[in-house]
């Protein structure tokens, strides 16, 4: 997968750090403003908090990438931007209107894959494209069902059910079917979490070229302080519950990073350092309150 | 089916090269010898064979009062004479007709039932306190009301399988939409599904395995069912009035018989759901 990646991308991105940085002029297209969410337990007659007061302004063809320790809201926040969830407080808008359900826009890859069992991978890829209006005719569909496997480099595996995969496998599946309508938005959770660090890393190198191309915006959760910085544009860090935004990082590494060895750079440690400073705030805190 | 399935997984793996690493095949043929499958059914035969050798050695040594137990050359005879004197294939049929109708009655009012108080939290409310007693009052409290509201004809025993078995498969369908995957029903939603499709590709076939153990549990009781209104019913008609009058003659074999009867015909209902149930889930891998 990694050796397709370099051939033809412009090498102005190469050139200095300032080039790849966000430019502030680009218009915003998610917004979340002073967003609290939380869940409801009717039978203590409770509410727990996830998120308090969460404002962030994402721009178009922006890579969030967000970290934070477990159970700090960061699937929450994703499932309000989908609309799945509504915000207790504050607004949550993608276009400038409010979010009012899912919509074509919006795609998502699932912590926990949600592939339909029934399927075979390449039914579960078609799920995407077959159910809202102005759908692809069938040949399009299976041209785009081959091409999106071929990208998460499961060629060979279309009729195989989700059960005789292994979990990385059946993550990519989930990832394919998210590709495979090209949407504008792709939230993702924790997409890369179930395979292993080799095949992470070319996935992550065709992932960055893929979103230069398409010019996607992404949410991106992850638990790797590495894979978030490799990634994003900029890194939200979100600290322990009731989850706020503890520092957005502007990652100023020049793209593409997987192909030109990012990792090795000073600045790539420096960043990660300050963000692992961060998140090790966090992990103590939540041991002193106990 | 399986087997189509992996080799076309097979073939488009090999193109790929995906197959290969480091030149050793990943899919490799199975050498399953060509007797493998007929293993069980040979196992079957002796197991049955050595099962009915030994009750016709107890039965000649008398044991146990031949009136209570006849040998199994008696209750083979009674089978046979009965079937040819047309002393049994009448009530057969007359009970295998009327358990498949009263299950296909029972199956057409207890899915789209079950759904729908899957699916309805007010449906659900209101309809579950009926269903819930009517699943467990036991069936038999019920005939002499029927009998009083019907008399003894057919209909009443249809009605009483009907009641048996449209109870289990209701709530089995019910279990089944309340316990859809949530994050199916989101990734339903995320792909524009809408109610219709959301029904269809989604609830329905993840309630399909609950359905068909509900239709399983239709059948053992729909069988209870059918045997209360023909033993008790008095209707004369069926494998239950046999029995009835088998053990009114004091005939033995012919009570065998029918027992034996009954238990071949709800194996083979339970065998063919079983089939089924792999035919329509293949992804639930159920052993076989
Ligand atoms: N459906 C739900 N009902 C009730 N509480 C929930 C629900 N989903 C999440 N929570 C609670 O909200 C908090 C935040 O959950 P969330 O899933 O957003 O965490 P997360 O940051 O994604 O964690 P992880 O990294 O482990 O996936 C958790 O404390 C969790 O207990
Ligand atoms: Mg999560």
């Amino acid at each position: 997968m990694a050796r397709t990646a370099a051939n033809d991308r412009p090498q102005a991105a190469l050139a200095s750090p300032e080039a790849s940085r966000i430019e502030d002029d680009r218009e915003t297209v998610i917004v979340a403003d002073r967003v609290t969410a939380g869940y409801e337990n009717r039978r203590a007659k409770t509410r727990l908090i996830a998120l308090r007061d969460v404002s962030l302004e994402i721009r178009r063809g922006e890579f969030l990438a967000i970290v934070g320790p477990s159970g700090c809201g960061k699937s929450t926040f994703i499932n309000m931007i989908a609309g799945f969830l509504k915000p207790l407080e504050g607004t949550m808008t993608v276009d400038g209107k409010p979010v009012r359900g899912t919509g074509a826009d919006r795609a998502m890859v699932f912590q926990d894959y949600a592939l339909l069992p029934w399927r075979t991978v390449e039914r579960n890829v078609q799920f995407a494209m077959e159910n809202r209006g102005n759908r692809p005719s069938k040949a399009e569909q299976a041209e785009r069902v081959a091409e999106a496997l071929g990208l998460v480099g499961l060629t060979g595996f279309e009729k195989a059910y989700p059960h005789e995969l292994s979990g990385g496998m059946r993550q990519r599946v989930g990832i394919a079917r998210a590709l495979v309508t090209k949407p504008a938005i792709l939230l993702m959770d924790e997409p890369f979490g179930a395979v292993d660090a080799m095949t992470r890393e070319a996935m992550q190198a065709e992932f960055e070229r893929i979103i230069s191309q398409t010019r996607q915006t992404v949410i991106f959760i992850t638990h790797s302080i590495d894979e978030a910085v490799m990634l994003g544009d900029r890194v939200a860090v979100i600290s322990n519950r009731p989850g706020t935004i503890k520092e957005v990082v502007d990652v100023d590494l020049p793209r593409p990073r997987l192909e030109g060895d990012a990792k090795s750079s000073p600045r790539f440690a420096e960043l990660r350092e300050h963000i692992w400073s961060l998140l090790q705030d966090e992990a103590l805190g939540a041991k002193e309150a106990k | 089916m399986t087997s189509t399935r992996t080799t076309a997984a097979t073939a488009a793996a090999d193109e790929a090269g995906a197959n290969q690493i480091g030149g050793s095949k990943v899919v490799e043929d199975l050498k399953i010898s060509r007797f493998a499958p007929f293993r069980n059914t040979v196992i079957t035969i002796v197991n049955l064979t050595l099962f009915f050798t030994a009750w016709e050695i107890v039965a000649r040594a008398e044991l146990v009062n031949p009136l209570f137990f006849p040998r199994i050359t008696d209750t083979f005879e009674a089978i046979y004479t009965g079937f040819r004197d047309g002393v049994i294939g009448p009530e057969l049929q007359h009970s295998v007709s009327n358990l498949l109708i009263g299950l296909v009655i029972s199956a057409a009012i207890g899915i789209p039932v079950g759904l729908f108080m899957g699916a309805s939290k007010t449906a659900d409310l209101l309809l579950s306190p009926y269903v819930w007693a009517m699943t467990s009052l036991p069936r038999v409290a019920l005939i002499p009301l029927l009998i009083l509201i019907m008399g003894f004809g057919n209909q009443m025993q249809l009605t009483i399988i009907v009641l048996s078995a449209v109870f289990p498969i209701m709530v089995n369908c019910m279990a089944g939409v309340k316990t859809v995957d949530p994050s199916l029903l989101r990734a339903g939603r995320v792909f524009g599904t809408n109610s219709f499709q959301m029904y269809v590709k989604i609830i329905f076939p993840f309630t399909l395995p609950f359905v068909i153990s509900g239709i399983n549990q239709g059948i053992a009781r729909g069988l209870v069912g059918m045997l209360i209104g023909e033993l008790l019913g008095g209707g004369g008609a069926g494998l239950g009035f046999l029995l009835d009058r088998a053990g009114d003659r004091f005939d033995a074999p012919m009570l065998y018989a029918t027992l034996l009867l009954l238990a071949v015909m709800s194996v083979a209902l339970v065998q063919l759901m079983r089939w089924l149930e792999r035919r329509v889930a293949p992804w639930r891998d159920l052993p076989s």
